[in-house]
């Protein structure tokens, strides 16, 4: 179960980063991107159906465990390969790779459970359904809702 | 003593990040990297096993040998300039990928492009198609 970002609720604060930051010994996994004055964006790893860095990964270091795309510390030699092979550019090496886990170990994500606008959510379909949710009233009465 | 094929060497650092000796000497400035392998007298072979490239091997010790140096010139992003990788990591790259992975759904090569410039340009792309739902909701 991935983070999904429902961006139209992002309100920039990045609290998810600091709180990914706070969680994983300082080295944080999210950006909060500014668009122009037009959206604030968290990114972050998408957990990747075919995930690229895993196939670039020599050591079996990075590799697919369900939804998830999961990482051995102790098999990562910093290559760096992986930071190199993501499209989205939501690896960082500096000596050791580090990368979105999903908060191995806890109930929720951090950034899930920190986020003040409700932006972010690792239920997918609660998300869409939101968004169409949205959609229709703004269709029926106009404006933001 | 550490060997190394200059043909296959990536200039990744693994093989420095894992000696526990600092026998094997990183350098990087904004636009180049280089490696330089000590003399190694330890009955160790982790650099050899944990190189990517598999250019590393164990020789026998000899005093009269030159420690080797490599050095490589850093790729700059097609997009921002930025120097991010050395060519033959990327070419790496490109190799472990299957070729309908390499291109993004706007056509762009994006291995050649540096990771601040992808993470920008997802947010871009986010941010399109957020405006887009909206007109569409809303026209
Ligand atoms: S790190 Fe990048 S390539 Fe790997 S699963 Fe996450 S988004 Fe996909
Ligand atoms: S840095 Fe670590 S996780 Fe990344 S490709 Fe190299 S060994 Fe794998
Ligand atoms: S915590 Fe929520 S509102 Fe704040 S930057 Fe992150 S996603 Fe956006
Ligand atoms: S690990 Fe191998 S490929 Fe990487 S820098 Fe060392 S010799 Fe070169």
């Amino acid at each position: 179960m991935p983070v999904y970002v429902d961006i139209s609720r992002c309100i920039g604060c990045r609290s998810c980063e600091v709180a990914c930051k706070r969680v994983h010994g300082g080295k944080g996994h999210v950006n909060v991107h500014m668009a122009g004055d037009r959206a604030s964006v968290p990114i972050f790893c998408h957990h990747c159906e075919e995930a690229t860095c895993t196939m670039a990964c020599f050591s079996g270091a990075l590799y697919k465990d369900g939804e998830r795309t999961a990482f051995a510390v102790e098999k990562c030699t910093g290559c760096g390969l992986c930071r190199l092979a993501c499209p989205f550019g939501v690896v960082w090496t500096d000596k050791l790779a580090h990368k979105c886990d999903l908060c191995q170990g806890r109930e929720t994500p951090t950034c899930v459970v920190t986020c003040p606008a409700n932006a972010l959510s690792t239920d997918f379909e609660a998300a869409s359904k939101r968004a169409r949710t949205r959609a229709a009233l703004v269709a029926a009465y106009g404006g933001r809702v | 003593m550490i060997k190394v094929d200059k043909n296959l060497c990536l200039g990744c650092f693994s093989c420095s990040n894992v000696c526990p000796n600092q026998n094997i000497v990183r350098e990087e400035t904004e636009d180049k990297r280089s490696i330089h392998w000590k003399k190694c007298k330890e009955e160790c072979d982790l650099c050899v096993e944990f190189c990517p490239g598999k250019a590393l091997s164990l020789v026998p010790f000899d005093p009269a040998c030159e420690e080797p140096t490599l050095t490589f010139d850093l790729v700059a992003c097609k997009i921002c300039g930025a120097r991010y990788a050395t060519e033959p990591m990327l070419r790496r790259i490109e190799a472990s990928l299957p070729r309908e992975l390499q291109k993004d759904s706007t056509g762009l090569a994006w291995i050649w492009v540096c990771p601040v410039c992808r993470r920008k340009i997802e947010a871009e792309r986010a941010t399109k198609q957020m405006v887009l739902g909206r007109s569409r909701a809303n026209p």
